[in-house]
C-alpha cells in the first residue's frame, strides 16, 4: 500500500503576476503590425476604389512615392498591401528589439 | 480467528464507495458501521415516514465516474432538482448568491446606500492588518454588508465571534482565490471556475437511499455490512494495524485483517489506538476540534411554509443557523402533501449548552422561533424529532493543519492503515470528495498508487453551472508573461526610435528620389515639426520631434495598458472573491 509524501500547501503565487516585465517577441510584434499595416492599406485603396469618382484617390496617391508600383486600384491595393506588410513588419519587429534591448539594459 | 482482507470502519459515503470498489475487485470487505443505518453524516433518518436528511445533501459532482455511478445505483430514483436557497434576514428573503437588485429592494435605498458608503470606505481606507475574519470580510465587502451577511450567521456556525476567527482561515475557506486561477479562468473559463449549481440530484427518499443501495450491492457481493459495530480499540504492533475491537450491543469483538480503511473522526482514531501514541500525537488529537449541529424535526399541520429547500438564517434574533424543507428536496420526503416537515438545524459544540438541553426544550425552542419568523404559529407543530450529530465539520482553527499533520505523519508509520471521507481526514469532503477518497483507497490496496490527500484539492473537485468542459490547465509561467507589466520607458524608447526612424527615412528617400522636393507633400510636417524642411538637416530635425512625440505616446501607451492590465486583474480578483463567497455559507 502506498503512503504519500506529505506537504504544506505552496504559497499562493499572486505576487508572481506583478513582478515580471514584459518581454515583446518582436516577431510576432512585427508580424502582428505588418499585417495590420497591409491591410489598413489594402482596405483605404479598395474604399476609395469602390466609391469610385472623378479623380480616386488624390491624397493616397502619395503613397506611391515612396512604395513604387502602387496605385488606386485593386491591383495597387496589393501592392500596397504588401509594401504596408513589409514595413509594418520591419517597424513592429525593430520596436520590439529596441525594447527588449532597453528592458535588458534596465534590468 | 479468520483474518479478512480488508476491514472499513465507517458505513458512510467513503467507507460504501471503498466497499464498492472491493467488490468490483472480487475483494469481500467488512464495514463496521456505529450507527443502526447507513450513510454516516449524509444519511437519512425516518420518523413516521416522514424522511429527513441531516444538514441537506445536493448530490452533484465534477467528477463523472462518480456522477455516473449514483446515477447507475439509483436509475430514475434520482430526481433532479432546481436548486432555491435565499437567506433569512429582517423577516425578509433575500436571493442567494445576493442580487442588487433584490437586495436594493428588501433592504432599502438608505440601507443600500449606506451599505455602498462602507463598501467605498474599506476599499479605500482598509484596516491595515487582517488579523481575524471580520477585519478580513470588512476590507472586502465594508462594515454594513458584513453586519448584515456575514457576522450572525458565521458566528452561529461556528459559536465563536468573528474576532475570534483567524483571517487566514477565511482566505483559505473562500477558495478560488488565487489570481493566477481566477485570471486563467476568466480568460479561458470553464475548469476553475467555481460558483453554485442550479440544479442537484437527489434521491427520491433521500440520501440514505443511495447508501443503502451501495450497501445492497456490497452485500449482494458477499461483503459485509455490520450495523450497530462500535469500534472501541485498534490493535496494532507499531507498523502496522493487527486487529480492530468493537462492541456490537454488549459483545466486544474483534476482527483482523490485512488492510485497514477508517472514516471515523481521525483524532478519534488516535486515541483509539493500543498501544497509545505518543502524547504529542494525542495532544494533536485533543486539539482538532468537531463542530455539531443538532436537527430538530418539525411536522406542521401546513402543505407550504416556503418554496426554498433550504433557508440560511441571518437574523440575529433566533438561535436556528439553517431551515430545511424536506418536502422541496424531494416530494417523497413526506407521507402526507397536506404537511410539512422542517430541519430547524442548530450549530453547537458537543457537550454545550444547547447540546444538553432536552429533546422537548428543544422542540419548544425550534417551534417559538419558527413562529417568531413568521412561518408558522407553533400550535401547528404537530409532532417533532430530534437528531444530534456530534463530529459534523472539521473546525479549521488556527492549529489544526499542524495536528493534522502531525497525526498523518504518525499513522504513516502503518502500512496498511489508511484514512478517508470528512472526518476521517479532517477536510471538508463533500459526498463525491469521500467517495473518492474510498475508492481510491481501495485501488490502494489493490497495489494502485494515489494520493487521498489531493482529492478535493482545489484545481480538480469544484462545483460548478456551466457543464464540465476539459480545459487544458495554462502553465503559470505563461499567465505570468501574459500580465507582466510593460517597461514603459523602454516602450516609448522603441516607440519613439521607429517613429524617428520613419520620418527621417521617409525625407531621406523623398531628397534622394531628386525631382520637385519643396513641393513634397512631406513638407506639410512643418505645420507640426517647427524648423523641419524636406532637406538632410530636417531629416535629422524630424527625427529629433518624431522621437519626441513617439516617446511621449509609447510611455502613455505602456502606462495605460498596465493601468488596464491592473484594474482588468483587479476586476477579475473581486468577481473571485464574490463568486467564491457564493459557496461560502454552503460549505457549512
Amino acid at each position: 500500500m502506498v503512503k504519500t509524501e506529505m506537504k504544506d500547501s505552496p504559497t499562493p503565487p499572486e505576487e508572481k503576476l506583478f513582478s515580471g516585465v514584459l518581454l515583446l517577441n518582436a516577431k510576432v510584434v512585427g508580424l502582428a503590425l505588418g499585417v495590420i499595416f497591409g491591410l489598413g492599406i489594402f482596405v483605404a485603396t479598395n474604399w476609395l476604389v469602390i466609391k469610385g469618382g472623378p479623380r480616386v484617390g488624390p491624397h493616397l496617391i502619395l503613397l506611391s512615392q515612396y512604395f513604387i508600383g502602387y496605385k488606386v486600384t485593386f491591383l495597387g491595393s496589393l501592392i500596397g498591401a504588401a509594401y504596408g506588410f513589409a514595413l509594418g513588419t520591419i517597424c513592429g519587429a525593430l520596436m520590439g528589439w529596441i525594447y527588449n534591448k532597453v528592458v535588458a539594459f534596465r534590468q | 480467528m479468520n483474518k479478512n482482507p480488508v476491514v472499513i470502519i465507517g458505513a458512510g459515503p467513503a467507507g460504501l464507495a471503498a466497499g464498492y470498489e472491493f467488490i468490483n475487485r472480487g475483494i469481500k470487505p467488512v464495514i463496521l458501521e456505529r450507527s443502526s443505518i447507513v450513510g454516516g453524516i449524509s444519511r437519512t433518518e425516518s420518523y413516521k415516514d416522514f424522511h429527513f436528511d441531516i444538514g441537506g445533501h445536493r448530490f452533484f459532482s465534477k467528477n463523472d465516474d462518480i456522477n455516473k455511478l449514483w446515477q447507475e445505483m439509483l436509475g430514475p430514483d434520482f430526481l433532479q432538482v432546481s436548486r432555491l436557497s435565499r437567506i433569512y434576514y429582517q423577516r425578509k428573503f433575500f436571493n442567494y448568491p445576493l442580487r442588487p437588485a433584490n437586495a436594493l429592494f428588501n433592504l432599502g435605498p438608505v440601507e443600500s446606500f449606506l451599505i455602498l458608503i462602507s463598501y467605498c470606505r474599506s476599499r479605500l481606507a482598509p484596516q491595515p492588518e487582517e488579523n481575524n475574519f471580520e477585519e478580513w470580510v470588512i476590507n472586502r465587502f465594508g462594515e454594513r454588508l458584513y453586519l448584515t451577511f456575514f457576522k450572525t450567521y458565521t458566528e452561529k456556525v461556528w459559536g465563536i465571534p468573528c474576532k475570534e476567527i483567524r483571517a487566514d482561515w477565511a482566505a483559505q475557506r473562500i477558495k478560488g482565490l488565487s489570481l493566477l486561477v481566477a485570471v486563467s479562468n476568466a480568460l479561458f473559463g470553464g475548469q476553475q471556475a467555481k460558483s453554485l449549481i442550479e440544479q442537484f440530484y437527489y434521491p427520491k427518499f433521500g440520501p440514505g437511499m443511495m447508501w443503502q443501495r451501495f450497501t445492497d450491492y456490497i452485500v449482494a457481493g458477499g461483503g459485509e455490512v455490520m450495523l450497530n459495530c462500535e469500534v472501541s480499540s485498534v490493535l496494532h504492533d507499531n507498523s502496522k494495524i493487527t486487529t480492530v475491537e468493537y462492541r456490537n450491543g454488549t459483545n466486544l469483538k474483534e476482527i483482523s485483517a490485512e488492510n485497514f480503511i477508517s472514516s471515523m473522526p481521525i483524532s478519534r482514531l488516535v486515541k483509539l489506538l493500543k498501544p497509545l501514541p505518543p502524547a504529542e500525537i494525542l495532544k494533536s488529537a485533543e486539539q482538532l476540534a468537531y463542530r455539531a449541529f443538532i436537527i430538530v424535526v418539525l411536522v406542521i399541520d401546513k402543505a407550504a411554509l416556503f418554496p426554498d429547500q433550504w433557508l440560511y438564517v441571518h437574523s440575529p434574533a433566533v438561535q436556528v443557523g439553517r431551515i430545511q424543507n424536506f418536502k422541496n428536496w424531494s416530494r417523497f420526503m413526506v407521507p402526507d402533501q397536506n404537511k410539512t416537515s422542517i430541519g430547524m438545524e442548530y450549530f453547537c459544540n458537543q457537550n454545550d449548552r444547547t447540546w444538553k438541553m432536552a429533546d422537548n426544550e428543544l422542540v419548544e425552542m425550534a417551534a417559538l422561533e419558527m413562529e417568531e419568523m413568521g412561518f408558522s404559529p407553533a400550535s401547528q407543530v404537530i409532532d417533532s424529532y430530534v437528531v444530534r450529530q456530534p463530529h459534523a465539520y472539521p473546525v479549521y482553527d488556527s492549529t489544526y493543519k499542524k495536528n493534522l499533520l502531525n497525526i498523518r505523519k504518525y499513522l504513516n508509520n502503518f502500512n496498511n492503515l489508511q484514512t478517508i471521507g470528512r472526518s476521517g481526514m479532517h477536510r471538508y469532503n463533500n459526498m463525491d470528495h469521500s467517495m473518492q477518497t474510498g475508492i481510491l483507497a481501495a485501488k490502494n490496496c489493490c497495489g494502485e498508487v494515489h494520493d487521498l490527500w489531493a482529492v478535493n484539492e482545489e484545481k480538480s473537485y469544484l462545483e460548478e453551472r456551466r457543464p464540465v468542459k476539459e480545459i487544458p490547465a495554462i502553465p503559470e509561467n505563461v499567465l505570468i508573461r501574459a500580465f507582466a507589466r510593460m517597461d514603459k520607458f523602454a516602450f516609448a524608447v522603441a516607440f519613439g526610435s521607429v517613429c524617428g526612424l520613419l520620418v527621417f527615412s521617409a525625407t531621406i528617400w523623398i531628397i534622394s528620389r531628386g525631382g520637385d522636393i519643396q513641393n513634397s507633400h512631406l513638407r506639410l510636417l512643418a505645420q507640426y515639426f517647427i524648423g523641419y524642411a524636406v532637406t538632410v538637416k530636417g531629416a535629422f530635425i524630424a527625427f529629433g520631434y518624431s522621437f519626441f512625440w513617439g516617446f511621449l505616446f509609447g510611455w502613455l501607451f505602456a502606462y495605460l495598458r498596465n493601468l488596464f492590465m491592473a484594474i482588468y486583474i483587479y476586476r477579475i480578483k473581486r468577481k473571485a472573491e464574490l463568486l467564491s463567497l457564493k459557496d461560502f455559507f454552503d460549505n457549512f
